[in-house]
């Protein structure tokens, strides 16, 4: 371990070298240990997320406001209390020694994927996706790679980032509605991306047991080899999630198992898996609940149920375009 | 740098488990790194005394600051390289696996001698030469911030305190923290080693700085002390006698021979101290 003592004489303070560094121009070599200093598990997650795009990222304090819908006086507020806090709190400006590298790369990791999923599905707003921030996490996570060449997770990241993103012109039509997996225009997705996601994949990995990350872009994988959505291994979707499943005891996972389950051996499956999560009353309120028991329902042929289901999600829905999709479907189910 | 590690039994505390006490182990293994300055446990709340100034009038009662789900029982002062270092040490105490450690940095004055340390050297060997008590400085609402006669708020400077108790020989050592904001949070679940923010700035009252003080005499005498300080006006003064313990002992043992006094008031009651103060 280096050893700052802080004292006269000795080395510089660590706050003093990280907080100058924050405030500086980073250098290559630099970079590697402003990203594990932006996101130490003793900032505020949303504090980390701000740092991370703004001094690793290079992003200005405005643009991440606009970014996150949050007044750009808050959100310099919330930079300047987390370098404040870095200096204070003796946050170390270094990259962690080797016991504690795996944990606090999984840190990175999480801030990384929470920029891209904002970027992937923005939790408010009218527009859908936000190009900007799921472009400037592939950039950070190419930042990682190249950092730690090693570090599976990090390339299943990359890779998940990857594969998600080459989907982004396919997924929005002309009036910037949704357009679902099955009705994708695949040769809209981008092909560069997918051939650069895949072959992440598919490098020697560490031998470790796949994280979450690799399960994740795995589960992508498969639908970016599809080639038409008819063609989709679903029982091979399914298995991923199993193993997600039993990673991490999430009702998100459990809602896309649900839906896999539903996908691979019929409706009723979904259904009954979906009826569970519900009495779980763990997503009450969460818009995408009742959308897959309703595709599930209008799979089965129950109308009726399946158009009460989309009024659900409509009421619950959280961006415009999303609402939009619900009705038309729901429009869909009468006029059929 | 400098940490003060705070030992408490959250909201998600397991129950303590005497068997599992490994405190011994820490304190080798801190000493033989040489980062523990001191450290010591606490009295329970209940011999807690809570000390305010308002309107000129000394209030004393009975038990801690808050009514808090979370209540103080121990406490270390450190030299870490840096925050990982105090975290990896924080993890590694016995209560951070049922409780949680709360590590705090120190306030950090431009005009301080950079080699001075918050604990005087010898301290941590020295025999108490009178009744020891941890002054939790605390910041809450409701205190009377500046003069209540309107005079300049550098009244609320514990300088001219910090003279006079030091030259009294009752203040031992004390310093002002980094506010909440600055807080980590260390909890070991699992064997899994959960790190948090403070992120405790909606709290309305906080501790804000400790000083330890030595008194011949007792309760009255710490009462008298902590009223003195301007922020027993500008919020309140929480008295904690030390509870001193082998940490080598067999804490089975130790638990059982304990169990009875751990739920009593052995300080006097703090409406009678405080009449001795005014005799």
């Amino acid at each position: 371990m280096e050893e700052f003592s802080g004292r006269a004489g000795g080395p510089p303070d660590p706050a003093d070298v990280a907080s100058d560094a924050l405030d500086g121009e980073p250098v290559w070599d630099d970079r590697l240990r402003l990203v594990f200093t932006c996101a130490h598990p003793a900032l505020p997650m949303d504090s980390r997320v701000a740092l991370t795009l703004r001094t690793v990222g290079g992003l200005d304090t405005g643009e991440i406001a606009r970014a996150f819908h949050v007044p750009e006086p808050t959100m310099g507020q919330r930079i300047s209390r987390a370098k404040r806090k870095i200096r204070h709190a003796g946050i170390p400006y270094r990259v962690p020694t080797a016991d504690l590298l795996p944990e606090r790369l999984d840190g990175v990791l999480a801030v990384l994927y929470l920029i891209a999923n904002e970027g992937y599905l923005a939790s408010h707003g009218e527009a859908l996706q936000r190009l900007d921030l799921a472009a400037e996490a592939i950039r950070l996570a190419r930042l990682v790679v190249d950092l730690m060449p090693d570090a599976d997770e990090a390339r299943a990241l990359l890779a998940l980032m990857l594969l998600q993103h080459a989907r982004s012109a396919a997924r929005v039509d002309g009036d910037g509605d949704l357009v679902p997996l099955p009705e994708q225009d695949r040769t809209a997705w981008d092909a560069a991306e997918i051939t650069e996601g895949l072959a992440l994949l598919e490098g020697p990995t560490d031998g470790s047991a796949p994280g979450p990350y690799r399960l994740q872009a795995d589960i992508q994988a498969v639908h970016a080899r599809a080639r038409t959505a008819d063609d989709t291994d679903w029982p091979a979707i399914l298995a991923r999630y199993d193993e997600l499943a039993m990673l991490a005891d999430s009702p998100f996972v459990a809602l896309n198992r649900a839906i896999a389950r539903g996908m691979a051996f019929g409706p009723r499956a979904g259904l009954d898996d979906l009826a569970l999560l519900e009495a779980s009353g763990r997503l009450d309120g969460y818009h995408l609940l009742p959308a897959a028991q309703a595709d599930l329902l209008r799979r089965q042929g129950e109308t009726d149920a399946a158009a009460e289901r989309y009024r659900e999600a409509i009421a619950l829905a959280r961006t415009a375009p999303e609402r939009r999709f619900l009705e038309r479907r729901l429009a869909e189910l009468s006029s059929d | 740098m400098e940490y003060a590690l705070f030992y408490a039994e959250g909201a998600d505390a397991l129950p303590y488990v005497a068997a599992d006490d490994n405190v011994g182990e820490w304190v080798d293994d801190v000493e033989a790194r040489g980062v523990s300055e001191y450290g010591e446990r606490l009295r329970p709340e209940q011999d807690a005394t809570t000390v305010r100034v308002r309107g000129g009038e000394v209030l004393v009662v009975d038990g801690p600051f808050t009514e808090s789900k979370e209540s103080i029982g121990g406490f270390d002062v450190i030299d870490a390289s840096d925050l990982d270092e105090a975290i990896e040490i924080a993890s590694k105490h016995p209560v951070a696996s049922f409780g949680r450690v709360e590590i705090r940095p120190f306030m950090r004055w431009p005009d301080a001698d950079p080699d001075e340390r918050i604990v005087p050297a010898g301290f941590a060997d020295e025999a108490p030469r009178g009744r020891r008590y941890l002054m939790l400085v605390v910041v809450e609402p409701g205190g009377e911030r500046g003069a209540a006669d309107g005079a300049p708020a550098e009244d609320d400077d514990p300088e001219a305190w910090v003279q006079e108790m030091d030259g009294r020989g009752v203040r031992r050592f004390g310093e002002v923290l980094r506010p909440p904001a600055d807080a980590t949070f260390v909890r070991r679940r699992h064997g899994e080693v959960l790190v948090t923010d403070g992120g405790f700035t909606e709290a309305k009252e906080w501790v804000a700085g400790f000083d330890l003080i030595e008194v011949q005499g007792g309760l009255a005498e710490a009462i008298e002390v902590a009223s003195k300080h301007p922020m027993a006006r500008g919020g309140a003064i929480e008295l904690r006698p030390l509870w001193p313990f082998d940490v080598h002992e067999d804490h089975v043992a130790r638990t059982e021979r304990e169990a009875a006094e751990r739920g009593l008031r052995l300080e006097p009651a703090a409406a009678e101290a405080l009449a001795e103060v005014a005799r």
